[in-house]
């Protein structure tokens, strides 16, 4: 007599199944907690040194805070997931070289980086003649994912970003606007849609002044701001660039409002620019005010791990991650696999997007969500809604 | 017949110091003339006015019957000036072959052909390509240049491929002589050719100087070492603070009392002389 | 009007920041003859020095100052006595490139203790600000010109009254006569080595505060603007290193006010080249008179060159042919693609500077010449990369040969700095010459390379190709060494002034050689322009012009097989230390210094 009809008679074999089915899945999920087994690697390119070094340094917290919590969970499949870093200084020549060595690396599932879209293009049809995913998550230049169906993107594009600082500098109420923005591919790229946005919505650019990335004296530049007479000066800056502006344009004796692009939000910004950084008006897709959620839990978890704030790198890196993790998770780590992933998944939590799907179209992420913000007291702050009076 | 070198009226100042003072000068063709005076009387910088690597304030030079005071040095060296220099230049990295054949470089017609504008690509063109005519100048020359090098006996002989630093001192004088000779000149101009060599070595290039005076090449002599100067000259300049204080054929200027004034004031004090070989051996 | 004034007070203010860098340069200048370009660095240094003074010690600014102060002049003799004294008698490119190194591993060092992130710098200075005109100036202005001037005051007194200061002025005016006079010549330059560096760590530290902003890259920016000023002032001039300063402050201000901000740079550096061409002593330099004779001729160390058998080269370039059949990685035949590239501008670079003597620190603008004229040629005009690349190697060739022609007359290291200038010129108009070139925004999609009309499109028709051009370049300029012309090249080199009396019309052999030498770094770009299918104005920058340069020294300068394997060695390597990222650049620096120091002839021999 089997057990099974042993228990049957018994009337036992109901609970006695649901018991052992109980515990099946009780043993299975704590092996599935620690993930084991050979780790599903992510090849990610960036700059650890050179200028933009400290972006790289971003990158890396978020990633490892995503990691943790990835791999705390039983990672991709079962199995733990990791990331090789190496080094590109944001140099295509060395972009270059690091999109071969991961293409021809089996381990590599996915690229993720480089950190500026001219060096990430350069090696994008390395990646895409490959069929590896080169996944740009800092990489706004519109033309970036043009590079073929394996580039692809989680940044917000200027095209999206730029309308919306337009739109809050109308909803603020001006009229006339002198523009200031970094003078390289993506400050350029962003200059001309916000110039484009701002027109739409009937303000009038009364002076553009482009700037050099290593600038540091903006004093005769805003003299020539100032004499074109805009109501705001708008900031298309990172935060360092736009923090030494922000100071400048105080120390001078201006006390025109300032509205900054979501590229200069960072804690970094109110420690570089000081009083001065008071009152400057931006965006953000990324908020620890905000109240969704993933952004709270994502803030706790870094505050907790790191003992600062995050800025907007950590949180894009993070979701990158997190979004990756659900992929592979999901489709496998088939090279191909994953870029067709990307395609179909949907409504990933994400930090910036609260849910995040990809237009296979455009390989981006539609729908970024912002929050306007105002700097006051050293912190940023939810914008309440009071335009500024006229000064 | 015209005189193969001519300076008139020549002066050149340099903020308050005048250099050079209405020097009058004249060098005929075939001759060995030298131009000797205390440190200091002008004598390099006078030279340095008629290989046109300075222009004179007021005068002129005529070469050949032309006027060059306001040429180029490269365009000098073309019409047939050469010169050697006071401290020695010869091209140190490159070897004592390359540094004679360089001499001759105003004189290479395959490998630098005269076109307007183009020249310079055709230059280039010709050392890439090397068509035969090129080549055969290019032996031609090399085989001159051993010529000129023999006048040296075995010394640069044998060491023909060495850098030219690796040489002594006086090699490199002689190696500054085989580049002047190189360029075939019609007048040669030698700028203190014996400084800093011992006797016998003075004596050598003695006997070489002469040699080539025998054999009609025109020289212009800067010497400071006067029993050579006595026997080499067919006529003496002695320039004094910028300024010719006397002419003449060597027998002349040896016992003119300005000129060993001239020495006398510069050194020596205190001790009678009557004439310059007095003060000077 | 009241906007002129604006701008004529912002352009003293920014004159008076240049200046307190620009006295320190013009000390070194001064007296040991050389551009320093680690001056930015202990720039850089101070400014931390001090930052991590007033965060941790809590000192108020007089003492930080004074910490500053000392700790720079500390690293200042340190870097004379270990970077430099070494480098006595030798090549005087040695000391140019050994400060080249020293301000890698500076700036890394820094970087590696402080991170890369920007820092503020807290002042405690009153907060009051004095308005003139439509602007205003502060407590710091003051402080900075306050410091400025007072330091070069001490300094001119010190050059001019005291033992040590004369010593210092006879040391710069001859060396060995200073040394036969019983001058102690080694404490000299370690004086002044301190000296300057002092000022140039206070200066660091007072610009920090200024902006409120420290960060490890400022080194570069900074030793260029004060080079500048230096020029304008006149070279190891003091005074004139502050009136240079203002001047060059003043132009940046009207030019920004004529023409915006973008131009600000171009401006300074166009001003560079005017006064390098019209008046290279400076506003105070004096006019110099007769050249005097020097007592030897030649620039580079004189070495022998190491000959390699033929047939041991033939067989490594056979090898380097068959290595794609016998392994195919992709990632090695990628490094070595950058490599032949990169040798590509080695060669080009050792022919200028090695044979020619002719030391160029721009030969990145050269290659962004080719790589746009070959993008603009393919994308604008639809040409096929077979003809537009050698179109972009003449273009690079006749452009970049015009462009430097004005600075044919200049000697030493004011071609160096010339040079610098006009890379970073082209740089600037390639960035706002935006109906042309796009600006920042760059040209994409140009095409892949193409051979009858297939594209090539895998890695080891790439590297064929790339190897070809460079075996070939590489035969063609052996030949060219081995001809008439590279005898006459070497001449130039070697003597300009017994060159030219012997018949060689130095501006025309100088032409050839950068026209040749632009030619094959024009053809590096416009390869790299459609391998990249990408570029802008950040593609080929100075990092590069510096790179080439070391390329050539590690190879031995004019040695075409040194010009490869230099190539070979600076572009593998850090591809192999990618295992230590982060300590990379550092170990980049200590292996130039160690090279300048033992063997600045270079591995394969200068030619």
């Amino acid at each position: 007599m089997s057990l099974i009809s042993m228990l049957k008679l018994k009337g036992l074999a109901k609970p006695a199944m649901v018991a052992i089915g109980v515990a099946a899945i009780g043993v299975t999920s704590a092996l599935a907690q620690a993930a084991s087994g050979d780790p599903v690697t992510i090849g990610v390119s960036g700059p650890l040194t050179g200028q933009n070094a400290q972006y790289g340094a971003q990158w890396k917290k978020g990633f490892d805070l995503a990691l943790e919590e990835v791999n705390g969970r039983g990672g991709v499949q079962g199995r733990p997931l990791q990331y090789v870093f190496e080094d590109s200084q944001a140099d295509p020549r060395q972009t270059v070289a690091i999109a071969q060595k991961f293409v021809s690396d089996p381990k590599i599932v996915v690229e993720v980086g480089d950190f500026s879209s001219t060096a990430s293009m350069a090696a994008s049809s390395i990646y895409q003649r490959a069929g590896l995913v080169q996944f740009g998550f800092t990489n706004s230049h519109p033309n970036f994912t043009k590079g073929g169906d394996f580039i692809w993107s989680n940044s917000v594009s200027q095209a999206d970003e730029q309308p919306r600082l337009a739109k809050y500098a109308a909803d603020l109420g001006f009229k006339h606007l002198a523009v200031l923005y970094l003078n390289t591919d993506w400050g350029r790229a962003s200059q001309n849609i916000f110039s484009e946005a701002a027109k739409a919505d009937a303000m009038e650019i009364v002076a553009s002044e482009g700037y050099q990335p290593d600038e540091k004296d903006f004093r005769s530049t805003l003299v020539r701001v100032r004499d074109a007479k805009p109501d705001a000066i708008i900031l298309i800056s990172y935060y360092a660039d736009g923090a030494l502006i922000t100071r400048q344009i105080r120390s001078v004796g201006l006390t025109t409002p300032i509205v900054a692009s979501g590229s200069i939000y960072s804690p970094k910004f109110i420690e570089l620019a000081g009083d001065a950084g008071n009152g400057v008006f931006t965006e953000s897709n990324f908020f620890p005010g905000d109240n969704r959620p993933e952004v709270q839990n994502f803030v706790a978890k870094f505050r907790a791990k790191y003992n600062e704030e995050p800025d907007d790198f950590n949180a894009v890196a993070y979701d990158t991650i997190i979004l990756l993790a659900a992929v592979i998770d999901k489709y496998g780590v088939d090279r191909t696999a994953i870029r067709d992933g990307l395609a179909q998944i949907k409504d990933v939590p994400s930090v910036i997007y609260g849910k995040a799907t990809f237009d296979p179209q455009t390989r981006r992420v539609a729908g970024a969500r912002a929050v306007y913000l105002v700097v006051k007291n050293g912190a940023f702050t939810l914008w309440d809604g009071k335009k500024p009076s006229a000064s | 017949m015209a005189p193969l070198l001519e300076m008139r009226g020549l002066t050149r100042r340099f903020g308050g110091v005048t250099a050079v003072k209405t020097l009058d000068l004249v060098v005929e063709e075939g001759e060995l003339v030298s131009l000797i005076g205390p440190n200091g009387a002008g004598k390099t910088t006078a030279f340095n006015m008629i290989s046109g690597l300075d222009q004179p304030n007021e005068g002129e030079i005529v070469f050949a019957g032309r006027p060059i005071h306001r040429l180029a040095p490269e365009a000098i060296a073309a019409l047939g000036l050469a010169r050697t220099f006071q401290h020695g230049r010869v091209f140190a990295n490159l070897s004592v072959e390359d540094n004679v054949l360089l001499g001759a470089h105003t004189r290479l017609r395959a490998v630098r052909p005269r076109a307007p504008l183009l020249d310079g690509v055709f230059e280039l063109a010709l050392a890439l390509i090397r068509p035969p005519a090129v080549e055969r100048e290019e032996a031609a020359l090399k085989a001159e240049v051993r010529e000129i090098l023999r006048l040296f006996g075995d010394r640069l002989i044998s060491r023909v491929h060495d850098a030219a630093y690796t040489l002594s001192y006086a090699n490199r004088r002689r190696i500054e002589i085989a580049r002047a000779l190189a360029l075939r000149p019609r007048l040669l101009l030698l700028d203190e050719p014996t400084a800093g060599m011992n006797p016998t070595e003075t004596a050598e290039m003695q006997a070489l100087i002469a040699g080539l005076k025998a054999q009609g090449m025109t020289i212009l002599l800067i010497e400071h070492k006067l029993e050579m100067v006595m026997n080499l000259s067919n006529r003496i300049y002695v320039l004094d603070d910028g300024v010719k204080i006397a002419e003449g054929s060597p027998e002349g200027v040896r016992n003119d009392p300005a000129v060993v004034e001239a020495y006398l004031g510069h050194s020596e004090v205190g001790r009678g002389a009557r004439s310059l070989e007095a003060i000077t051996s | 009007m009241s906007s002129f004034i604006d701008y004529t007070v912002n352009g003293l203010v920014i004159g008076n920041i240049y200046a307190l860098l620009a006295v320190g340069l013009a000390l070194i200048f001064g007296v040991a003859n050389l551009i320093n370009f680690a001056h930015g660095s202990v720039y850089t240094l101070g400014a931390y020095i001090g930052w991590a003074a007033i965060v941790f010690l809590h000192t108020p600014l007089p003492v930080t100052m004074l910490i500053v102060f000392i700790g720079c002049a500390l690293v200042g003799i340190v870097i004379e006595r270990i970077g430099l004294r070494p480098l006595q008698g030798k090549a005087r490119i040695a000391p140019l490139l050994a400060t080249i190194g020293i301000s890698f591993v500076l700036d890394q060092l820094v970087q590696l203790a402080f991170s890369p992130d920007p820092r503020a710098v807290p002042n405690d200075l009153p907060d009051w600000r004095l308005t003139i005109g439509g602007g205003s100036i502060g407590a710091m202005d003051l402080l900075i010109a306050g410091v400025g001037l007072v330091s070069a005051a001490l300094l001119y007194i010190f050059l001019r009254f005291t033992k040590l200061g004369s010593a210092v002025r006879a040391t710069a005016q001859d060396r060995e006569a200073a040394l036969q006079m019983g001058v102690n010549v080694n404490a000299v330059n370690s004086a002044v080595f301190a000296i300057a560096s002092a000022l140039g760590g206070v200066s660091g530290l007072l610009v920090g505060m200024y902006y409120n902003h420290i960060d490890p890259a400022m080194s570069f920016q900074a030793t260029l603007k004060g080079v500048v000023a230096q020029v304008i002032g006149g070279v190891g001039n003091v005074p004139g290193a502050i009136v240079g300063s203002l001047l060059l402050g003043l132009v940046e201000s009207y030019g920004i006010a004529l023409l915006g901000t973008t131009y600000r740079n171009l401006f300074a550096f166009v001003l560079l080249i005017i006064f390098l061409l019209w008046l290279p002593n400076g506003l105070f330099g004096g006019r110099s008179t007769i050249q005097t004779e020097p007592l030897v001729g030649s620039f580079i160390a004189p070495s022998r060159p190491l000959r390699l058998p033929r047939w041991s080269v033939w067989a490594a370039t056979l090898a380097a042919f068959a290595l794609p059949f016998a392994t195919s990685a992709p990632y090695l035949l990628q490094t070595l693609t950058n490599a032949w590239l990169a040798a590509l501008l080695a060669l080009s670079l050792t022919l200028i500077a090695g044979t020619a003597g002719q030391i160029s620190f721009g030969q990145a603008a050269l290659m962004a010449i080719g790589g746009y004229a070959s993008a603009l040629l393919a994308v604008d005009l639809g040409a096929p990369p077979v003809l537009s690349v050698p179109a972009a190697g003449l273009t690079a060739a006749a452009l970049g040969t015009l462009l430097v022609f004005p600075a044919f007359r200049l000697r030493g290291h004011y071609i160096a700095i010339a040079t610098l200038a006009i890379g970073e010129i082209v740089s600037l108009v390639i960035l706002n010459w935006e109906s042309l070139t796009r600006g920042a925004m760059g040209i994409t999609g140009i095409p892949p390379l193409s051979l009858f009309g297939r594209d090539l499109d895998s890695n080891r028709a790439i590297y064929w190709l790339c190897l070809a051009i460079v075996v070939a370049l590489g035969l063609l300029q052996t030949r060219l060494l081995s001809s008439h012309l590279g005898r006459t090249l070497r001449a130039v080199r070697e003597d300009e002034i017994a060159a030219r009396c012997y018949g060689v019309r130095l501006d025309r052999y100088k032409a050839l050689a950068f026209a040749f030498g632009a030619f094959g770094a024009g053809l590096s770009g416009a390869i790299t322009a459609h391998l990249y299918s990408y570029l802008n104005n950040q593609t080929f920058d100075s990092q590069l012009s510096l790179l080439a340069l070391t390329m050539v020294i590690l190879g031995g300068m004019g040695n075409v097989l040194g010009a490869i394997a230099g190539a070979i060695l600076l572009v593998g390597l850090p591809e192999l230390f990618r295992i230590a990222a982060e300590y990379r650049i550092l170990i980049y620096g200590v292996v130039l210094l160690a090279l300048i120091r033992f063997r600045p002839q270079g591995l394969l021999g200068a030619v």
